[in-house]
């Protein structure tokens, strides 16, 4: 079901990195626009509730809406970022199903997910009744319907609606205070949502950032949202604009009995609550969480300072040797694999996955493959990279399919180029969609900053290059191969080594057995 | 892809979607459907509450702690009231209203919306108590109507021409004061 979905998004994918880059691509960066939106909303909020009366809380708004110069186009940022704000959570719902990152560890985001929606749309809800024009009445009273359906009320809320006397204040000042309290809460639960990942990008990059909120400022002058018509007890609610972000359920619920309504929203909510448990791997295609071999661990730390998830601690050794040893947390574990890709002595990662599990590998897929030197190999996550990892090979070029390209170890790619391969394209999903948050943007650090466990400098860089590429950008692969293969063709022919020991040298010598 | 298209086609999305965003954010919609105007019957009134009650033996006296012994014990329940609406000399509404409450012990309310369309109409509602063996009360045994029981009256009722207006709702409650049903709203006469 989620590879479906997956298939669904990648052509959009691939047509806005096209259009605006990986960098500004706003399907990758729907969670971080979310955020966003709720700054928008909390700035312009602080104003709007100076103006605010509960006493009248329709002429109030109509006054705010009568500021031309200021009071009208924050009100419209407010309501159109509250719009926008459900856009991307949807956006982001999806491609977190998508991607399978909604099972096992995970779950915790997306359960948390799922009530910060419903947290959202509880506070649409009291935002349009704070307006108090026909929209809000429509909403306070369908809503009080199905409110007086649950045993939570002595009496029926419903009747306060009726006209048999004035509204109180005290029903305005409730609502308020729900809305003013309920973004607490909505913090609170955005903690929770990304408690579970190291360094969560909350915001958008800053060129992103500000095309959004100019291009929601901008929506707001040009076309400010509508005041409406002032809410009538005694009038029945005429046609009248109504925002279908918030009241989208309006027209599904009006014409059904409460009941129905409520085992309706408790089946829609089990069905999104579950959706992940029903798409989760099968038990044979579930990946083990990482472990550290004690022997092989240095005490360096990387692996804990690149793990995704803070699932790796680091305690102390307990094998009478001075300093730290990794400790996986395996509840926390997602198996990405990129603890394996930081590892210098190759002593971490997942079973069978670990930089020496990759070097026995490619030693087999040299021994298999004979790369000539003036072959270029391709490496590609199998989660996106033009889904060139299916096959094995692409356009004429030996393929090696690598499960993140974070996970890569760079003694990998070393070993390639010492073997004779003419160069090693390394296709990896674009940065802000790795499927393991951090994956392509360490391994490029590994490749080219020296970060641990780097390319070492014996290895000759203009052989090795590295590409981003979404699941639907095969076009992108075959160009850069093909560049690639003219450049690797002027360099000459690849020489070519017989013993590479890597995985011995990087034993270090207190700890060789 | 050169750069002005680039520009072009990111430009064109950005646009679109931003012009969806403004549109679906009010987006035209009749939540009144088909009624045109309507009469709202919505009121709440303590029901009768009747009780039947018994004189505990000497044994069961006994058996209970000194600080409760009660020669009488009662248990009660709450009567319905049928209401009966007609509209133009139709019966739109024709139910027994029960008491709200686990128990069926709370007070009891009304509220049923009936869509007209605009004009005269006449409109004649009963509101009317089950009944009760009213003189099984000076028994000690038997339902009796229970002690101070400030419920509403045996049987309400209201007649009127009504003239409802495009969109307009008249509203029929009960006015606890003045024990009767009253009309509310534009088109109340």
């Amino acid at each position: 079901m989620n590879r479906f979905v997956r298939r669904l998004l990648a052509p959009a994918d691939a047509l806005l990195n096209r259009w605006y880059g990986w960098r500004f691509n706003p399907l990758y960066h729907s969670g971080a626009l979310v955020v966003l939106t709720f700054v928008l909303l909390l700035v312009t909020g602080l104003y709007l509730v100076f103006f605010y009366r509960l006493g009248s809380p329709h002429a109030s708004i109509v006054r705010i809406t009568d500021q031309v110069w200021l009071g009208r186009w924050i009100r419209s940022l407010h309501r159109y970022a509250s719009d926008a704000a459900v856009v991307a959570a949807a956006i982001h719902a999806v491609r977190m199903f998508a991607q399978g990152r909604s099972w096992g560890p995970r779950a915790l985001a997306w359960v948390s997910g799922l009530v910060l929606v419903g947290l959202v749309l509880v506070l649409g809800w009291t935002g349009y009744v704070m307006v108090w024009d026909v929209q809000g009445i429509v909403l306070a009273r369908e809503g009080a319907r199905l409110l007086d359906a649950l045993p939570l009320f002595s009496e029926p809320i419903s009747r306060a609606f009726v006209g048999e006397r004035d509204l109180p204040s005290a029903f305005f000042f409730l609502n308020l205070f729900l809305h003013v309290a309920l973004p607490v809460g909505l913090g609170a639960l955005l903690w929770l949502h990304v408690s579970r990942v190291a360094r969560p990008g909350l915001l958008p990059p800053r060129g992103l950032l500000w095309a959004t909120t100019g291009i929601l400022l901008a929506l707001s002058v040009l076309w400010p949202a509508p005041a409406g018509t002032p809410a009538d007890l005694f009038r029945l609610p005429s046609r009248a604009p109504y925002d279908a972000f918030y009241a989208f359920w309006l027209p599904l619920t009006q014409g059904l009995p409460a009941v129905v309504v409520w085992v309706g929203v408790g089946f829609a909510g089990a069905i999104a609550l579950l959706a992940p448990w029903w798409s989760r791997p099968r038990p044979a295609e579930r990946r083990a969480p990482s472990v550290v071999n004690q022997r092989l661990c240095t005490g360096c730390e990387q692996c804990y300072l690149d793990c995704p998830y803070e699932a790796i601690a680091m305690v102390d050794r307990a094998d009478g040797r001075a300093g730290l040893v990794a400790r996986v947390d395996p509840a926390l574990c997602v198996s990405c694999g990129i603890c394996a890709g930081s590892c210098a002595p190759m002593g971490v990662g997942p079973p069978g996955r670990t930089g020496r599990d990759q070097l026995s590998r490619i030693r087999e897929f040299v021994a298999a493959r004979a790369p000539a030197g003036d072959d270029v190999v391709v490496v590609a996550c199998t989660h996106g990279a033009g889904g060139v990892a299916r096959d094995p090979t692409f356009d004429g070029a030996a393929v090696l399919p690598v499960d993140c390209a974070g996970s890569l170890h760079t003694s990998v790619v070393e070993y390639l180029v010492r073997s004779g391969a003419g160069g090693v394209l390394i296709v990896a999903c674009p940065p802000r969609d790795c499927q393991n948050r951090e994956g392509p943007k360490w391994l490029e650090q590994r490749l080219y900053h020296e970060r641990e466990a780097e390319l070492k400098d014996r290895v000759d860089r203009r052989r090795v290059r590295l590409v981003s590429a979404g699941l639907a950008e095969m076009g992108t692969v075959a160009a850069e191969l093909e560049r690639m293969r003219r450049d690797v063709a002027a360099l000459g022919w690849a020489q070519r080594e017989t013993d590479i020991a890597l995985d011995a040298e990087c034993d270090l010598e207190e700890v060789r057995p | 892809m050169s750069g002005v298209r680039r520009w072009m086609g990111g430009g064109a999305l950005a646009l679109g979607m931003t012009l969806a965003l403004g549109w679906l954010s009010q987006v035209p919609y009749d939540a009144a459907g088909d009624a045109e105007s309507m009469v709202r019957l919505a009121w709440r009134t303590r029901g009768t509450r009747v009780e039947e009650c018994r004189r505990l033996t000497r044994e069961e006296l006994e058996r209970l702690p000194v600080h409760m012994r009660r020669d009488e014990v009662c248990e009660g329940r709450t009567l319905p009231y049928r209401l009966v609406v007609v509209l133009d000399g139709q019966t739109a509404v024709d139910e027994d209203v029960y008491p709200s409450g686990a128990r069926a012990d709370r007070p009891l309310y009304v509220y049923r919306e009936l869509p007209l369309r605009p004009g005269w109409h006449d409109l004649d509602i009963a509101f009317t108590r089950a009944p009760v063996a009213r003189d099984t009360a000076r028994g000690a045994e038997g339902e009796r109507l229970a002690r101070g029981d400030a419920a509403a009256p045996r049987r309400l009722t209201l007649t009127r021409r009504v003239r409802l207006g495009p969109d307009e709702i008249v509203l029929v409650t009960y006015d606890a004061e003045e024990r009767r049903l009253t009309l509310k709203g534009p088109g109340a006469p």
